[in-house]
């Protein structure tokens, strides 16, 4: 099932019920991401989120497996090209403590690569905080806006 | 109810995990604080005639005057920081800082460049780039590192525990990059923080190493 589309609206309606812990998803397999970073990937699609066991959705600062759909040509990436990436963006809504409530317009991830070095050298776009907690940096101190 | 952030409300002076201390900026949230608590930080002499009246009075011109006497950030946490203040945690973390590079220049590091990014990013105040010519180098570097701070400083670093290309140690207020130099030039970090203001080192900063 794919996130994208007029499902959305169904999703949100549900959340209005008060469920505790709720925290954002996004992302079921086969779902398509836009990139966020210089490396040459355009777009990519998920096939497996890593280290969520049986867990049906990723969120944002979480590792997953993608398929590289579309590339910018010329790029040492290239299209059907197997890589892992972390999720920066999700539409789903990230909820903080203290009731801050962020969504972005687009699901975007960024490639990095088996240490866990980014594939490319900027990221674009804002991304959430909750990525250094999450031992993810690196990614933070490339990225011209943290939320 | 909900309270939507919007990306314009950055906070100036955030902590690595202060999630609590942004200025309340949207209206919709200060209205409903100020029905919590009336006047928290209103003068005492204009308490009573704004808020016997409320239900009354059309709230958007109500917004106005408040607006027009208070400026827009009409609450502000209780837990703000004096401009003093502030100036001791620089200080405090500018000598972290310079101490670390001063242990990166004694494992021979080479080309070490402390960068004083809190006017550019919220969530750090010093960056320290250095590069290593090896993995067993930046090992070394690395667990010096984290020695000195856990010793002196009574810090502990997250990021990366193995030696990796590029090593990344956080330590809340000082973020150490410790890069292979392909990385160092890959990535280059000097030139995305180009901004930032370089802090003088007290050593000699050519390495014996270096080409």
């Amino acid at each position: 099932m794919a996130i994208h589309g007029p499902r959305r609206s169904t999703t949100r309606a549900r959340d209005h019920y008060p469920i505790k812990n709720q925290t954002s998803k996004i992302h079921l397999t086969q779902t398509l991401l836009n990139v966020a970073d210089n490396s040459g990937a355009r777009e990519l699609m998920c096939i497996r989120i890593i280290g969520a066991g049986n867990h049906r959705y990723a969120h944002i600062g979480d590792v997953i497996v993608a398929v590289i759909k579309e590339a910018v040509p010329n790029m040492p990436l290239e299209r059907s090209e197997v890589i892992r990436a972390v999720i920066v963006r999700t539409c789903k809504e990230l909820k903080r403590d203290n009731g801050m409530i962020i969504r972005y317009d687009d699901n975007a991830a960024v490639v990095i690569d088996q240490e866990g070095n980014p594939k490319g050298t900027r990221v674009f776009g804002a991304i959430a905080r909750e990525l250094r907690q999450l031992n993810f940096t690196k990614i933070v101190s490339l990225a011209p806006e943290v939320l | 109810m909900r309270a939507l952030a919007t990306a314009a409300a950055i906070p100036s002076c955030a902590q690595f995990h202060g999630y609590s201390q942004e200025p309340i900026q949207s209206l919709g949230l200060l209205w409903r604080r100020r029905r919590c608590s009336p006047g928290a930080r209103v003068p005492p002499s204009s308490r009573p005639t704004r808020f016997q009246n409320v239900s009354g009075r059309d709230t958007d011109e109500m917004f106005d005057d408040l607006l027009k006497k208070y400026g827009k950030v009409v609450y502000r946490g209780g837990d703000r920081k004096r401009p003093s203040a502030e100036a001791d945690d620089d200080a405090e973390s500018l000598s972290f800082a310079v101490t670390l590079a001063k242990v990166a220049n004694e494992v021979k590091a080479a080309d070490i460049r402390v960068l004083f990014v809190k006017p550019l990013v919220y969530w750090t105040r010093f960056f320290i780039i250095v590069t290593a010519f090896s993995r067993p180098q930046i090992d070394a570097i690395g667990s010096k590192i984290r020695d000195i701070a856990e010793q002196q400083f009574n810090k502990v670093a997250s990021g990366d525990t193995k030696p990796n290309s590029w090593t990344l140690l956080d330590f809340g207020d000082v973020v150490v990059h410790i890069f292979l130099p392909q990385q160092r030039a890959f990535y280059n970090l000097e030139e995305f923080y180009g901004n930032a203001t370089p802090i003088e080192l007290p050593f000699d900063n050519q390495s014996p190493f270096r080409s």
